[in-house]
């Protein structure tokens, strides 16, 4: 009898997963974003029209931008907020550090739709901050009630655990030492930050902005709840191809994009990450 | 067109029926069917892919308990999602489907869907005249040899109007949504299909061919628009747009907005409407509440209804029929609008009171055949690059 060899036997079923999970999907998206939709029905004629009319209709070019626009923005935002959040946590958090990270998790307990409606009970025209506002006869903030300000926002909210977490998993591996040779050796606070600390725990900032830019910039959820009218996003115009227009064929093109800004973003900041100089694997020391 | 029998349906007969079925069934394959064969899963299961306001908990345990069988509801929004889901998934899934005004037609060409036996559906004879398929043809296909859906509930998509802040002259047409005096008040649903047929019909009005010949040779229908419509749909679309504060998501934000007067107009289904109503009559709101069911140059309606899917079996066949009827049954029905806030398709005003019926359009059953029925768009190809190009502008 053959003998399986055991390697085999132990990865087999995670490959087997992702293979029928991951890949079988993403293959089926790619293939059908060749093939054209007319009334709710798919019809396999290979063709490139698809794309065509993604990079040709400015329609969905603005969508794009929008959502490009909106994860920058986001990710920029939770990086300026998460470094200082993580940096104290791992710095003079103590033995409540592992604490205080999980307490960044609390609203994960709890499921999107609650939190964006949580949202929406604080930033709407009847609530708690326009409610405020009334009380003291000061008219309500525009801005706050479906904008794509309001979106963002909401994207801070809900990413922002992503990053900190990421940048504290970088942090805590990181020898704070290191900033006294620095002092030692002439070098101001911001000096020794942009020296040392920031490149060395760059790996785990570089994590932190793909796990918030990614899942942003295919964000169909907050927009639609926070955003307004002119806040459509790519994800939202991609997810009413599979529901509401049965525009499948278009929709599985507008995957495939999305897909590839995604795989094109992890490129870019792999390029970016030098291993050698890196705190956070461990890989540096050889 | 087959009559309605007058009759009740027990769990008895449910079961023989299907019993026989099945005894047939086994004779022609040479083997039991899966009921039979498989005597440890006692309880059948109707499935089914449904507007979730009407599964109504009080009506699903009388029919589990009566039927001793397991009511297994999936949710879904619009018809074109449910049409969907059935069209790529197949039919195995679902016993029964429901869907609103062409959409039966479409499934029972499509074979999504089969006939149903209205002589298992005794409690139709308490359903109004008005929504019987002599009257209301959609409820059978093209030949009119099919009953391809049953009737629920019947509504518009008309327009909920705070009186006290929208000046009376400027009440009554679709041109509302577009009066800038307004700015920032006005809030429309998230669909596409209805955000275009309504404004289409505007946009016919206003290019004066909604009442000439049409291309296709039939009387006017919002969802099969020209070119030119939809070309003057889009621009008033993208005018209106301006004027919105956003496109409400559900009616409870809807409900939130209004309460807070920040909309004063909104397209709906009148489930505003009817909430706002009872809150006035209340005193819980300080402002009047009016419903525009039929603007002057015309409105969109729906018949809600139940269909059973092409692939239900013998016995879930029977089932389904076995819900439809209990779930018309007045007694049962009344909890139904009372519930929902929808138009009743089945009269029980002997058991509402006068505010009832007028709230839940009991004496206006007539007018859904006034109203222009939801349909499938023309090509939803086209109408989606229009949507696209309306909330990319």
């Amino acid at each position: 009898m053959t003998r399986i060899p055991p390697l085999l036997l132990l990865a087999g079923p995670g490959v087997l997963f992702i293979l029928v999970t991951l890949l079988l999907p993403l293959l089926a998206i790619f293939m059908f974003s060749f093939w054209r939709t007319e009334s709710y029905e798919l019809y396999p004629d290979w063709n490139l029209d698809n794309y065509r009319v993604l990079f040709t209709e400015a329609a969905y070019r603005t969508f794009l931008l929008r959502s490009l626009i909106g994860a920058l923005v986001t990710s920029l935002l939770c990086l300026l907020y998460a470094w200082p959040v993580a940096y104290f946590i791992a710095r003079h958090g103590g033995r409540y550090r592992l604490l205080l990270v999980l307490l960044l998790a609390a609203p994960f307990f709890t499921g999107v739709i609650l939190r964006i409606a949580a949202l929406q009970g604080i930033f709407g025209p009847g609530g708690l901050i326009n409610m405020a506002l009334g009380i003291f006869g000061l008219p309500p903030i525009a801005a706050l009630m479906y904008t794509p300000l309001a979106a963002t926002i909401g994207h801070v909210y809900l990413f922002v655990p992503f990053m900190v977490t990421a940048i504290y998993l970088s942090l805590v591996n990181f020898n704070f030492d290191l900033l006294e040779t620095a002092k030692i050796n002439g070098a101001g606070p911001w000096r020794a930050f942009i020296e040392v600390t920031w490149p060395l725990n760059w790996i785990g900032t570089a994590i932190g902005l793909a796990l918030v830019f990614i899942p942003c910039l295919a964000s169909a959820v907050t927009p639609r709840f926070l955003g307004g009218p002119s806040a459509t996003s790519f994800g939202m115009s991609l997810g009413q191809q599979f529901g509401e227009t049965g525009t499948w064929a278009l929709g599985s093109a507008m995957g495939v994009v999305l897909f590839a800004f995604s795989l094109l973003v992890l490129a870019v900041m792999g390029f970016t990450v030098n291993l050698k100089r890196s705190g956070f694997t461990g890989m540096g020391a050889r | 067109m087959p009559t309605v029998k007058e009759g009740t349906l027990s769990r008895r007969a449910v079961l023989k029926r299907g019993a026989a079925t099945a005894a047939l069934g086994a004779l022609i394959l040479g083997r039991p069917g899966p009921y039979i064969a498989d005597a440890q899963a006692a309880t059948p299961t109707l499935r089914l892919l449904m507007w979730q306001p009407y599964a109504i908990k009080e009506t699903i345990a009388a029919f589990e308990d009566k039927f001793k069988a397991k009511f297994a509801p999936t949710f879904f929004d619009g018809n074109s999602e449910a049409f969907n889901k059935l069209k790529v998934g197949g039919t195995r899934d679902f016993d029964m489907v429901m869907a609103d005004g062409f959409w039966p037609r479409l499934y029972f060409r499509q074979g999504l869907t089969k006939g149903l036996d209205y002589g298992k559906i005794p409690n139709m004879s308490g359903v109004f005249a008005d929504f019987h398929p002599d009257k209301f043809v959609l409820l059978a296909d093209e030949e009119g040899k099919n009953n391809v859906a049953a009737p629920n509930c019947w509504g518009g998509y008309g327009i909920t109007i705070n009186s006290s802040m929208i000046a009376k002259e400027d009440v009554g047409s679709i041109d509302l949504l577009l009066n800038s005096k307004y700015t920032g008040h006005f809030s429309t649903n998230s669909r596409f299909e209805e955000n275009i047929a309504l404004m289409g019909i505007l946009a016919a009005t206003k290019l004066g061919t909604k009442d000439g010949p049409r291309p296709d040779g039939k009387p006017f229908n919002p969802y099969q628009l020209t070119d030119d419509e939809l070309a003057e749909t889009k621009r008033l679309l993208i005018e209106q747009k301006k004027l919105l504060l956003t496109r409400y998501q559900d009616y409870d934000a809807l409900d939130r907005l209004m309460r807070a007067k920040s909309v004063w107009a909104a397209p709906e289904f009148a489930e505003s409407y009817r909430k706002l109503t009872v809150l006035r009559k209340d005193g819980k709101i300080d402002f009047d509440v009016e419903h525009v069911l039929k603007p002057k140059e015309g409105g969109l309606g729906w018949v809600d209804t139940w269909m059973v899917s092409a692939d239900a079996d013998s016995e879930r066949t029977e089932l389904a029929h076995a819900w439809i009827n209990l779930f018309l049954e007045k007694e049962n029905y009344v909890r139904v609008v009372r519930s929902t806030g929808y138009g009743g398709v089945v009269d029980v005003r002997s058991l509402m009171t006068e505010d009832e019926i007028a709230l839940y359009f009991q004496n206006r059953s007539a007018e859904a055949s006034q109203l222009h029925m939801f349909d499938q768009p023309s090509s939803p190809e086209k109408w989606e690059r229009i949507w696209s190009d309306v909330e990319a502008s």
